[in-house]
């Protein structure tokens, strides 16, 4: 899901500045409104990043092999709106660090993982409906958060590759590869909303007010 | 784990001493520059100019190939894909496959970009400590919060690590293996109590920082003055960048 420097091409890189630009604006109005002192808040989101960004580097065995997780959609059900501007960051080290995804496709990856995110956490509110305290639609909706983080994400992701990538493939092959890239992903979906389920639960019992940031 | 090149900023170098905030200007004007060629006469010129900035950095190659090594394995994906499934004009054929001549000059075209972007993203990393490259996007006008974010982050990725690394030890000290979807809810708890334990040390942290001072005023950022080098610097590196989508616009 993280695109590199180099495959897609400027137009698309630039169009990914500016829909990451105008969302990082939109959700820090929407900080800026939420606290009195945005700054308060930025010891804590930081440090919930770094624990996302160190817990993503975790092998999560899935047979015959082990994935990493992404983990967005369980940093927007726990961050709400601070979930963009952290996985900005998020890739942004990523980026740094260990040439992950990459400095001029950081506006469209941070659009294809963080708005997803933003989506899982806006599900995750509909618990409000169904009690905040009950177990059984926490776990469904965060099984929901995190399965559509990457689904939509991995989704998103195949499309704009097969569609920008230099190269004149015909229909039918772009559509494969649209399915095959999005299949491709479906387990680690199905892996991701699961262990987004276990960790809310867990949340639940030992911290519930960390699943409260956002109400 | 981390191999952030903290190590690296240390060294001397043309591309150490740059400024950072025109440094960051250089690099990127350099990198879109790069990303917009669509044409494969322009892959020699971006290839030697990535080559020449690395070269200024003074790193040795091996340190370079090292963190193209892990980016590369998205190649794959096209390289499988793209020079037998793009275009008409056959060049060979490998058993059912054939090797399509457009295919296979659009798989070099990504490549050439993705190492030459790749190569001036290591040298702008490599020789910059991050929160001279915070001061520099501060000041060309990322906002203050992201930058806070970037540095605060910045500071607990390694503890958290560390955590998470002792926090993995201990249960295989206690029989864990985490070979099967089995162990999914164990790691589910590992990085829940990381979250719970990181939660707990904010609010301590966030405590200490307001009785510091912290969130009365933004913060400074030092940033130190350019020179007639730095200027000069930046100048060429916005020449080649201009250069190469003009080139591309125009000529090709």
């Amino acid at each position: 899901m993280h695109i590199p420097d180099g495959i897609i091409p400027v137009q698309a890189a630039l169009g990914g500045y500016v829909a990451a630009g105008g969302a990082a604006w939109l959700t820090l109005v929407k900080i800026r409104r939420k606290y009195k002192n945005p700054r308060e808040a930025i010891p804590r989101a930081s440090l919930l990043t770094a624990v996302f960004f160190a817990a993503s580097l975790v092998h999560i065995p899935l047979p015959p092999t082990s994935v990493h997780l992404v983990l967005s959609g369980l940093v927007g059900v726990i961050l709400g709106w601070f979930a963009f501007p952290a996985i900005l960051v998020g890739l942004f080290f990523q980026a740094v660090m260990f040439q992950h995804g990459g400095l001029t496709t950081l506006g469209v990856n941070a659009c294809l993982i963080g708005l997803p995110a933003l989506l899982s956490g806006a599900l995750f509110q509909l618990r409000r409906y169904f009690g905040r305290n009950r177990a059984v639609p926490n776990a469904l909706l965060a099984f929901g958060g995190g399965f559509l983080a990457v689904a939509v994400g991995a989704f998103s992701a195949a499309l704009l590759l097969t569609y920008t990538i230099p190269a004149h493939l015909d229909a039918a092959a772009e559509r494969a590869a649209i399915i095959a890239l999005s299949l491709a992903h479906l387990p680690v979906a199905l892996l991701e909303g699961v262990f987004t389920a276990l960790v809310v639960l867990f949340l639940l019992r030992v911290k519930p007010e960390l699943l409260e940031l956002e109400a | 784990m981390f191999t952030l090149a903290e190590k690296t900023t240390a060294r001397s170098s043309f591309l150490h001493s740059w400024e950072a905030r025109h440094k960051l200007a250089g690099i990127t004007a350099l990198i879109f520059s790069f990303s917009f060629v669509r044409d494969l006469r322009l892959l020699p010129l971006i290839l030697a100019a990535s080559a020449l900035v690395y070269y200024l950095t003074a790193l040795p190659p091996a340190y370079l190939f090292a963190r193209l090594r892990l980016p590369s394995v998205f190649l794959l994906v096209p390289a499988m894909v793209l020079p037998f499934g793009s275009g008409q004009t056959v060049l060979a054929r490998v058993g059912p496959l054939a090797l399509k001549l457009e295919g296979s000059l659009a798989l070099l075209l990504i490549a050439a970009k993705f190492i030459s972007i790749l190569t001036l993203a290591v040298s702008l990393f490599a020789t910059t400590p991050l929160a001279g490259l915070a001061g520099a996007m501060r000041s060309l006008g990322v906002p203050s919060l992201l930058v806070e974010m970037v540095l605060f982050t910045y500071r607990y990725i390694f503890q958290l690590a560390g955590d998470l690394k002792r926090t993995g030890t201990a249960a295989t000290l206690r029989g864990f293996k985490g070979r099967s979807l089995l162990s999914l809810k164990t790691l589910a708890y590992m990085v829940g109590t990381l979250l719970v334990r990181s939660y707990d040390q904010s609010e301590r942290v966030f405590q200490a920082m307001t009785l510091r001072g912290y969130g009365r005023a933004a913060v400074a950022v030092s940033a130190t003055a350019p020179c007639r080098r730095d200027r000069l610097a930046l100048a060429g590196a916005l020449a080649l960048a201009a250069f190469v989508i003009l080139v591309q616009v125009l000529v090709l």
